[in-house]
């Protein structure tokens, strides 16, 4: 195959930029196809908004859309945002530095940029997202948006906005948003997206900041959350949310509105294997009711919600681990196959209104099995944190606010 | 007359028998009739060039050497780098005259390995010592030494190169005080707070849980490069750690072994029990990479653990 011939003088209407050798391995496929179809720069922002306009109609579409055609639309929208990363200039220490900060994982901005294929995660989110923009402008004139820790793409607002600018449906008067992130390499991703999409007047600020720390200069009317992973782990989901909650207007929205974590019991074969063998694609819609019968729920472990959160009381323990107390389980007694079962912690989200992100629709509602959690039986190896509990035993759960935040349980 | 015979298996002992070479008191080498090996074929090539009287020592009977050594009154010997245990017979031989050099303070690291468990533990002097040669094991009474610095970046070759220099020093000392009758031999203390012995499969893998940032950097430079390695693991592949460096971390809450950071600067990073540690240079099958080179290459992200397997 032919080299593609970056760094020299361009007959595609924009200078080639410098690519890092690293981002221009994982996206050659793009890059190549940019340069073959010898677009000019008009014609590649065009492309650009179309894909992201078509993925979000599909999303908002009412009617049933196939699985493959959404994927397809989702998947066009990613080819075309890379196009525009590759033009950010990022050197290979902004795209790729990923590190565990006191309040949670920071992902590298070359892992972030897959979030946008993450298709009905962007979905559950941006039908929820425009019903509550929606409701909002009922009684306003204008709103803002606060999206922290939203990445290189800011994937649950720029699709709706270019939506909405094509549609004409809000203009930029209309809708004000605040980005943010910690990742340099976000913030020059940003801003070129935004500029190639044309968004710019719909954005307030972008700001290169930890969302934990960071102090909107404006009021917010509506707050929008998504960084965190499968169990309700790793990122600094809470702590983001427990922070930037305060500067919600009093009739404010948090979206999700409701994020609900649960645990259950299973059989790992079952739950994470066999259940999928003739699935199509993981979805909550194609899951198994043999494997749904065959689990033992042990119910809610933790809600987050504005009040809940604006209520959410922090223990400190003696080393200095922050910790917010969840809820208390028994363990059930009548299960005969308890010791054969590892817990699995799911996340069922709540966008808004009767939109949500069901358990399998995305990685981040995957469930995730904890296998250092046992019920009548005992770890192999002793050295590591194992806990150990037995069927009829009550657990209390914490989530420890550190820089892998997780549920930690103790035995009452 | 002092005349020597080397018991050795390895050209780590030339600076014996160059110095002895030198200074007319070689007599002979004795080496083990054993598998040869590409050190020892070396070593025998070397004695070859250089005219030097090789004897074959043979594990199961001592009555040739014996004869052979009486044959070239031979009435000195110098153990290094044998790693056979001498019997009475031998020992008798040489009437408290079979020394052996060992490079340890002892009784300290007593054993096979000393120089390795040296640089593990951390520890920052090491003495060559000469020592009468006893049915035990690096027991016998100590005639003289010398120290050796450890530099906290030594590696097993750097150190061993650092020992075999100062091993002409050590020798002619020893027989400058013999011929001189004046070798004053002291016995060994009678405690040892540390062995050298043999390394077991589960010594060279990295214990998260249990050593601390200082004890994983060691380990990695002791192993480095051909003493078995630091061996940790990702998931099920196993992977050489062969330098490491301590960072400060103040990060709480997370379990040792957990990947901290991947950056191009900082490199990798990983939690242990009480801070961190880089990752400098890791052996994999596909060569040497730096911390960062291998995370990207073998997909390790920040939030990952190490320590299960």
């Amino acid at each position: 195959m032919e080299k593609p011939q970056f760094g020299k003088a361009s007959a595609l209407g924009y200078a080639e930029p410098h690519i890092d050798e690293l981002l221009k391995h994982s996206i050659r496929t793009q890059l190549e196809s940019l340069l073959k179809s010898k677009v000019t720069t008009e014609q590649r922002v065009k492309l650009l908004q179309k894909s992201f306009v078509e993925a979000m109609t599909l999303a908002l579409s009412d009617t049933k859309v196939a699985h493959q055609q959404l994927v397809k639309a989702f998947e066009s929208m990613y080819d075309q945002a890379v196009q525009s990363m590759a033009l950010a200039d990022l050197s290979q220490e902004v795209l790729t530095r990923q590190y565990i900060s006191a309040t949670g994982l920071v992902m590298s901005v070359h892992n972030c940029k897959h979030t946008i294929k993450d298709v009905y995660r962007i979905k559950g989110y941006a039908r929820g997202i425009d019903q509550a923009i929606r409701g909002k402008l009922k009684n306003n004139s204008t709103i803002t948006i606060l999206y922290p820790a939203c990445g290189p793409f800011a994937p649950l607002l720029l699709p709706l906005l270019s939506y909405y600018k094509n549609s004409q449906t809000f203009d930029s008067e209309q809708i004000k948003v605040i980005l943010v992130d910690v990742q340099p390499g976000a913030v020059m991703t940003l801003k070129q997206l935004i500029t190639d999409l044309q968004l710019d007047d719909y954005i307030l600020q972008i700001a290169e900041a930890d969302a934990t720390q960071f102090t909107p200069d404006v009021a917010i009317d509506l707050l929008v959350l998504e960084a965190m992973q499968h169990g309700f782990t790793k990122e600094g989901q809470l702590s983001i949310a427990k922070h930037l909650v305060q500067f919600l207007n009093i009739d404010g929205w948090m979206i999700p509105q409701s994020v609900s974590i649960r645990g259950m019991m299973v059989i790992g074969e079952t739950e994470f294997n066999q259940q999928w063998k003739q699935a199509e694609y993981s979805h909550s819609l194609n899951v198994s009711g043999e494997a749904q019968q065959d689990r033992v729920e042990l119910g809610e472990i933790l809600t987050i919600n504005k009040s809940t959160l604006l209520e959410m009381q922090e223990l400190e323990l003696q080393d200095g681990i922050k910790v917010i107390p969840a809820s208390q389980i028994t363990l059930p007694n009548d299960v005969d196959d308890m010791n054969e079962r590892i817990l699995a912690i799911y996340a069922h989200i709540d966008t808004f209104a009767q939109e949500g992100v069901g358990q399998y629709d995305s990685g981040i509602t995957h469930p995730k099995p904890d296998t250092s959690f046992y019920v009548d039986g005992k770890p192999r190896d002793i050295e590591h944190n194992h806990f150990v509990a037995n069927s009829g035993d009550t657990v209390q759960f914490y989530y420890q606010l550190t820089g892998l935040p997780g549920f930690v349980p103790v035995k009452v | 007359m002092q005349k020597y015979a080397v018991f050795t298996g390895s050209c780590q002992s030339l600076p014996a028998i160059q110095y002895l070479l030198q200074s007319n008191k070689l007599g002979c080498v004795v080496l083990v009739d054993a598998e040869p090996n590409p050190d020892l074929a070396q070593l025998q090539y070397w004695l070859q060039q250089n005219n030097i009287q090789v004897v074959a020592y043979n594990q199961a009977d001592d009555s040739r050497v014996l004869a052979r050594l009486d044959e070239l009154a031979i009435n000195r010997a110098l153990v290094y780098m044998f790693r056979h245990k001498l019997r009475d017979k031998l020992i008798q031989y040489f009437g408290g005259y079979l020394v052996n050099l060992h490079p340890s303070p002892l009784p300290e690291y007593r054993g096979p390995f000393p120089l390795y468990w040296q640089l593990r533990n951390g520890e920052e002097v090491t003495k060559l010592t000469i020592h009468r040669v006893t049915e035990s094991i690096d027991d016998g009474d100590i005639a003289v030494d010398v120290d050796i610095e450890i530099h906290p970046f030594d590696t097993m070759n750097s150190l061993q190169q650092k020992v075999a220099q100062v091993v002409p020093y050590l020798i002619d000392t020893f027989c400058q005080l013999d011929e001189q009758q004046k070798l004053s031999w002291h016995k060994q203390a009678e405690h040892a707070h540390n062995s050298a012995p043999a390394l077991t499969e589960q010594q060279l893998m990295v214990n998260w849980y249990q050593q601390t940032a200082k004890q994983v950097v060691n380990m990695a430079r002791a192993g480095n490069v051909d003493s078995g390695c630091a061996i940790f693991a990702v998931g099920r592949d196993m992977f050489q750690l062969l330098q490491a460096s301590i960072v400060e971390c103040h990060l709480a809450g997370l379990q040792p072994g957990t990947v901290i950071e991947v950056d191009r600067h900082q490199g990798l990073l990983i939690k242990t029990k009480d801070a961190a540690v880089r990752f400098d240079v890791i052996g994999t099958q596909h060569g040497l990479f730096d911390g960062y080179r291998f995370a990207v290459l073998f997909g390790l992200e920040a939030g990952m653990s190490l320590s299960d397997i």
